[in-house]
């Protein structure tokens, strides 16, 4: 696969679009993997990360219960720094968030920083749990039913395979504690082999019974050094 | 002069024709340079940047500062580059430079883009200004020379008038509904391209062409875009100006020190520097400088208020809240060009009207929740409206007067590069005064905020009485701000005042 010069792995695609060269094509290495392996070895894989980039956008329908529409920020798990953009009253306001030493601090839109209690941040969109090695969605990756082939596809220049399957929505709400546990989500993976997650997204019913919302991660920076400390209080 | 240059344009055209899709233009980019001032927070919002944290919304100055900008960047160049290229093929490429301004910014998703696309704008609107003034000039000679030229200048004044109510009703349509200002334009653009196509096809005479001061417009531009790098205040927690003031403010007064150098020693200088050292052409571009600044402060920051959580309007009735001070200063500039002839007074009327401007600005400083409430003896009005309109009139009252002081003091051949440096001189007061004065409040808002931490939402029975008041805190620091900004716009206009009562002479006796 490596060693093929884009010009041929376009080639390789075409011919496997035309379902002709099959035993070629194993021999070339480009077939997609076994979805479920692959999804395993990269769950595995990122939540053995010591530290990266993530970008988060919600879109559809979200409600009052969720006004997060985008957040960024650097993941060292379980410590993490991210900004957070809420829509309020038809403007975006932005929060500042840093879970470091087992504590989450918030630096709202105005004042210093504070920290929290754990009420409170049950109150809140709880940015902990989104990587939490038990319940985060690495290990909701492992959970997926009925993983399938998609396509070949370019994500910021990775070259990956994509994987659609069905997540249950305990498992959501788990990772994502203002979604609904009811039902199941589809989840779509962006893996660059063998094991490399650069996108996921995750749809569904997410906040409503009725409405459909889409959440997509997107990840860059894998194991590049971050260091996450404890905000100046104030 | 006194007769039409028939070389300069297309055989088949008619003068009527040809000016009424050049003013078309005109008015077209006339409307696009205060369009944004309703639509600030929704294009902000559409391009994922917040309101809040305040560092965030000086992130949105860029709007406002980039069309000025490449306005300023351009409009020194066109005159001379349609001497050279045409007067019509110069507007088509204006009017394409703006029309794709107009694409980018349609389309932005994000606020780099958006800004780029406000940039190219400017430049195109900047751009069409000297030509269609030349154009006209070209067109007819003698008294109906003076009657197309001010049609034209009038038709300029009334887009900028309507731009901030076009805006604001297109943008209040729905969260995106601002793009379609821009979408709009690429169809009025095509169209007027259009008409004149066949005019613009045709191969133009050449002028006799006076040299071209590019190296003159270059250092003028890159010292204006250093000084708005210096006043962005990136980071309004630490510091009103940016963190690179101390060296990128030097280095711009350097650059305008070359500038002046360059002006005295090029052959057809952009403007004759040598005017400076007459105190009443130094006085009449300082008070145009300074009551643009005031102006786009009112601009920009009466609909910002009027949307803020303070007064929650939207953006239509946050630009029919603007348009009473819009409708002030036409009003007030016919008025300031009968006042000043009859009392052959410039001084005195643009002094006051810079009074009546300064007084009205304070008072729109005092401002509090109740602003827009009351209403005057009975009568629809409230005394919001009076205020709004009063610092509108100011502001008119001084254009005609200090345009005629400083037109008075050139000579004929050199009118039309003077009277394009006195809308240059209101552009650069507009954008190094507003600038400085957004770095000024954020950073204000940010000292008031600083403490002041939202509840956390929780059961507890006092949290709803905690809400209450840390939103009563915050409108209050949303209305300090706005004291600080308008009480540094009113300072800035009552020195314009004291500047034009020191130095503007009264009208010269014309044989």
């Amino acid at each position: 696969m490596s060693a093929l010069r884009p010009s041929g792995a376009r080639a390789a695609a075409r011919l496997s679009a035309t379902g002709l060269c099959v035993a070629l094509l194993c021999a070339c290495g480009s077939t997609p993997p076994d979805p479920a392996a692959l999804v395993r070895q990269t769950s595995a894989h990122m939540n053995g990360l010591h530290a990266f980039h993530f970008t988060m956008a919600v879109q559809g329908f979200t409600g009052s219960a969720m006004p997060v529409r985008s957040a960024e920020g650097d993941a060292r798990p379980p410590d993490l720094h991210a900004r957070v953009q809420l829509a309020e009253g038809g403007v975006l306001l932005e929060v500042e968030t840093i879970v470091a030493g087992g504590r989450v601090y918030l630096k709202s839109f105005t004042g210093g920083w504070q920290p929290l209690t754990s009420a409170e941040v049950a109150q809140l969109f709880d940015v902990q749990a989104l990587f939490d090695p038990k319940v985060g969605l690495f290990s909701a990756m492992a959970a997926t039913a009925g993983p399938a082939d998609g396509t070949q596809q370019s994500v910021g220049g990775h070259s990956t395979w994509t994987v659609t399957g069905r997540l249950d929505g305990t498992r959501v709400h788990d990772l994502l504690p203002v979604a609904q546990a009811q039902g199941e989500d589809s989840a779509t993976y962006w893996i660059e082999a063998p094991s490399t997650l650069w996108r996921a997204s995750l749809s569904g019913r997410l906040f409503d019974p009725a409405k459909e919302a889409t959440i997509t991660f997107d990840f860059s920076a894998h194991d590049h050094p971050v260091t996450i400390t404890p905000p100046p209080l104030g | 002069m006194t007769t039409r240059s028939p070389s300069l344009l297309p055989r088949s055209a008619s003068a009527p024709g040809l000016l009424v899709l050049a003013g078309a233009g005109l008015f077209l980019a006339a409307v696009d340079a205060y369009v944004v001032v309703a639509a600030l927070l929704r294009m902000l919002t559409s391009v994922g940047i917040p309101v809040l944290p305040a560092a965030n919304l000086e992130r949105g100055t860029t709007i406002v500062t980039g069309f000025l900008l490449g306005y300023l960047a351009v409009m020194p160049l066109a005159g001379g580059l349609s001497d050279r290229f045409g007067r019509l093929r110069t507007f088509g490429a204006c009017l394409v430079l703006f029309a794709i301004g107009s694409l980018l910014t349609a389309t932005a998703g994000s606020l780099g883009q958006l800004v780029a696309g406000r940039v190219l704008q400017g430049a195109g609107g900047g751009g069409l200004v000297p030509v269609v003034l030349a154009l006209a000039a070209d067109l007819y000679g003698g008294a109906r020379r003076t009657t197309a030229l001010g049609g034209v200048s009038g038709l300029q004044e009334l887009g900028s008038v309507l731009g901030p109510i076009w805006g604001g009703v297109l943008a209040a349509i729905s969260a995106q509904g601002w793009r379609w200002i821009f979408a709009l334009n690429l169809f009025f653009a095509a169209g007027l391209l259009a008409a004149l196509w066949p005019g613009i096809r045709q191969r133009p005479a050449r002028l006799p062409q006076a040299p071209l001061d590019l190296v003159g417009a270059l250092l003028a531009a890159a010292a204006l875009a250093l000084l708005v790098v210096a006043l962005y205040a990136g980071d309004p927690q630490r510091s009103p100006v940016g963190s690179g003031f101390w060296w990128q403010a030097p280095l711009a007064i350097l650059l305008i020190v070359l500038f002046v150098i360059r002006e005295r020693r090029a052959r057809a200088p952009l403007i004759d520097v040598r005017h400076f050292r007459d105190s009443g052409f130094t006085g009449a571009a300082l008070t145009n400088a300074l009551a643009g600044a005031g102006l786009m402060v009112a601009l920009v920051f009466i609909p910002v208020l009027a949307q803020s959580s303070v007064f929650s309007l939207d953006p239509r009735q946050a630009s029919f809240l603007l348009f009473r001070l819009l409708l002030g200063i036409p009003i007030g500039a016919l008025a300031g060009g009968v006042i000043a002839g009859r009392l052959r007074s410039n001084r005195g009327v643009a002094a006051i009207g810079m009074l009546i401007a300064a007084f009205a600005f304070a008072l729109l400083a005092g401002w509090n929740q109740d602003a827009l409430r009351g209403h005057l003896l009975g009568t629809p009005l409230r005394v919001a409206d009076l205020e709004l309109f009063s610092a509108g009139f100011g502001l008119g009252l001084e254009i005609a007067p200090v345009s005629a002081a400083l037109l008075d003091l050139v000579s004929d051949a050199e009118r039309g590069a003077a009277a394009a440096f006195l809308v240059i001189a209101r552009m650069v007061g507009m954008l190094l005064g507003f600038s400085a004065v957004a770095g000024f409040g954020l950073y204000q808002f940010d000292r008031v905020t600083a403490r002041l931490t939202p509840p956390l939402f929780s059961l507890r029975p006092d949290y709803a009485v905690r809400l209450a008041q840390y939103e009563l805190q915050l409108r209050q620091a949303i209305l300090d701000q706005y004291h600080t900004i308008f009480t540094i716009a009113a300072a800035l206009v009552l020195a314009g005042a004291l500047i034009a009562a020191a130095s503007l002479r009264p009208p010269r006796v014309r044989a």
